[in-house]
């Protein structure tokens, strides 16, 4: 009995070498590394991310784009720790059929990581890494985000064009409140219009009457919030018990379906811009959105999205850098061609000169308890 | 002059102050008797708004009974804790203990432990995000009075806080059990000489100080609109700040300094900015502190 088992375990294993040799001897298998939170404090993002990648790849290799080649991902999971971070890098780089990696999460993961991947010459693309910084490390880093520089100057404009010609701006006390608001601020000027308050609010604040009121004071025309959906909320809601009537206009960090849930009426009437529309219509945006429910049970988010086009633009860059032949080198210059790259996060490009992604947004409205596009 | 916005200004303080004050009444309450700071009143405020938020969502009963819920809570909680964190400390009789430091930093230490323990358990099981509150029981509903706006939670948070602080002046005055706690308060051992139950003294203490805590917690998260795992610590540090002002063991020193924090940071908001708002009010205890080294109404031996 014993004997027959073994031989069957011998069968079987003989068996798989066979088939994964033919296998290969037909088929070769080019892979991308994928590093993210996975456990930890930003599991949740990280486990988005590898669903969406997972997702992308699958969908890839059933299309047979490319022909005897399988793009296989390989994941490791950085913890959210910039320490991590560093040693995947160096693991991912000594993988030498790792031709492209994206991630990491944050951008101080990402950029600790990025150090390591300009010296061995991988390219690396990060779905949400925003740090201006981060693409100043070398030519051998893209990301597929938009920075507060260029939302900043476009809500401005959008803001001017509605008749706003005074603005009041509260943010978040932090690094990405104090750029949301000096981009808008910037942009605002810039056209000629006038910002009566600059406030920032320290995190964990959940009182806004204070700064309602001293905005109230000065009679802006408009509100710009910049903060994220837990404390917008909170200020959306003491606005209209305050009675402020101003209409507001945040950053694509308020479009959150629990926003909606915590604000309740007092979102309705909230201009917004953001990348990535759940509730859109176009076929692609639509097929991701159904497939992705399908498969992990709950509907994608904008960062579900983000991850879903990196994916996407990296395995584009592969197509055009060879496929089966693309090299490290060669699937970085891919990457920096990228160009009206058409994916669920509206069309994106990356600027030749600086690679700063160039992504369209949509402009959104909280109207009857939903977002809606506006023009 | 009469400055409209001025008005409002200290209309937001005073109700910020409230909140710190209806933390605090509890908060020092506790600490009056066992002389220990309570570091977990804070998750006890969560649970009052977290016990609260689920009759919500399942029964969806009136405020009222919604507050009742959360007192029950609060009460259970109140004896769960003195019991976990703080009465395996007192097991030593002798006067040693009951004068050594090492004990009370221990008893610090394990209301602490217990803390977080709460707020980690509550982040495992509701998630650390905010809760999604049922629109119709939030207490923000515009009332205008001439020029200026209040909130409809505002006057309860006020009414509360007044039948808070005179019905634990009439409880701690007229009652037996309110004058057991100032006995035990004011020398525990004398109390246990003279044949007060001071273990059922201090029980006591504990359940009232934490229902009132639960009950604080609740109107505050439907007032502020956020329910979360660690909306007891941000209110817990400035509660905590407002009974060293007052005395430490003052309940009334202690919510006439939370109104003063409260106010300050309203008015510093109002000339400077948000975020000085904190610094204002820490340097207040400073000063406080620098030229009343026993609070603003400590001063005497009688504590509670």
């Amino acid at each position: 009995m014993m004997r027959f088992k073994q031989c069957k375990t011998l069968l079987t294993t003989v068996c798989l070498v066979a088939l994964s040799c033919g296998a290969s001897a037909q088929n070769k298998t080019v892979a991308i590394g994928y590093q993210a939170p996975l456990s930890g404090e930003n599991a949740q993002y990280g486990t988005v991310f590898r669903n969406s990648a997972t997702l992308a790849v699958d969908e890839f290799n059933k299309s047979g784009r490319l022909p005897g080649v399988t793009i296989q991902l390989k994941f490791e999971d950085s913890k959210s720790d910039a320490k991590e971070g560093v040693n995947i890098a160096r693991k991912f780089s000594d993988d030498a059929s790792i031709v492209g990696v994206i991630g990491d999460f944050n951008s101080t993961v990402s950029m600790a990581a990025g150090q390591v991947y300009a010296q061995t010459k991988v390219p690396q693309l990060s779905q949400t890494a925003s740090h201006p910084d981060y693409v100043k490390i070398s030519e051998y880093q893209f990301r597929n985000i938009n920075t507060q520089a260029y939302e900043g100057p476009l809500i401005a404009k959008w803001a001017f064009d509605s008749g706003a010609k005074k603005v009041a701006v509260i943010a978040i006390q932090n690094d990405w409140g104090q750029s949301a608001a000096g981009n808008f601020v910037q942009g605002f000027k810039a056209l000629g219009g006038t910002v009566t308050d600059t406030e920032f609010f320290n995190p964990g604040t959940r009182d806004f009457r204070s700064i309602l009121t001293k905005m109230a004071r000065s009679q802006p025309d408009a509100i710009f919030v910049g903060a994220f959906y837990e404390d917008g909320s909170a200020f959306l809601q003491q606005k209209v018990q305050m009675g402020l009537k101003q209409p507001v206009f945040a950053t694509s960090s308020l479009y959150e379906k629990k926003l909606l849930e915590l604000a309740g009426p007092a979102a309705n009437g909230v201009y917004l811009t953001s990348t990535f529309v759940v509730e859109s219509t176009e076929p692609h945006v639509a097929a991701f959105v159904k497939n992705y429910e399908a498969r992990y049970n709950g509907k994608p988010q904008q960062f579900a999205a983000q991850a879903y086009d990196a994916t996407n633009i990296m395995l584009n860059a592969i197509v055009a850098a060879g496929g089966a032949n693309a090299t490290r080198a060669k699937v970085r210059d891919a990457l920096a061609a990228t160009k009206d790259f058409p994916g669920v996060t509206g069309t994106t490009s990356f600027d030749p000169a600086t690679r700063e992604p160039i992504k369209l947004l949509s402009k959104l409205q909280v109207q009857d308890g939903k977002f809606v596009s506006v023009k | 002059m009469f400055d409209v916005f001025f008005v409002q200004q200290l209309v937001n303080g005073l109700s910020i102050g409230l909140i710190y004050a209806l933390m605090a009444i509890g908060f020092t309450l506790i600490f009056g008797v066992l002389n220990v700071v309570n570091f977990a009143h804070g998750e006890v405020y969560m649970i009052g708004a977290f016990a609260g938020l689920l009759a919500i969502t399942q029964l969806a009963p009136p405020l009222f009974a919604v507050i009742l819920v959360a007192l029950a809570f609060g009460a259970l909680a109140g004896f769960g804790l003195e019991r976990i964190a703080f009465r395996p400390f007192r097991r030593f009789r002798d006067e040693a203990s009951l004068k050594s430091k090492a004990i009370r930093e221990a008893t610090l230490l394990s209301s602490l432990a217990v803390s977080i323990i709460v707020r980690e358990l509550a982040e495992k099981i509701f998630g650390s995000n905010m809760q999604s509150i049922p629109q119709e029981y939030l207490l923000l509903k515009p009332i205008e009075i001439g020029p200026l706006s209040f909130a409809n939670g505002q006057f309860l948070i006020f009414g509360l806080s007044i039948v808070m602080l005179g019905g634990l002046q009439w409880l701690l005055k007229h009652t037996r059990v309110g004058l057991s706690i100032r006995a035990v308060a004011n020398n525990p051992m004398g109390a246990a000489y003279v044949g007060i139950n001071t273990e059922r003294t201090i029980i006591a203490t504990f359940v009232i100080g934490s229902t009132l805590g639960a009950i604080a917690g609740l109107i505050v998260g439907l007032y502020q609109g956020a329910i979360f795992p660690a909306m007891g610590f941000a209110p817990g540090v400035k509660a905590f700040v407002a009974m060293v002002m007052g005395g430490l063991s003052s309940i009334g020193g202690a919510v006439v300094c939370a109104l003063i924090l409260g106010m300050a940071e309203a008015i510093t908001t109002s000339f400077f900015a948000q975020g000085w708002g904190d610094l204002v009010a820490y340097l207040f205890l400073v000063i406080t502190l620098v030229f009343f080294p026993t609070g603003l109404f400590g001063g005497g031996r009688e504590r509670v």
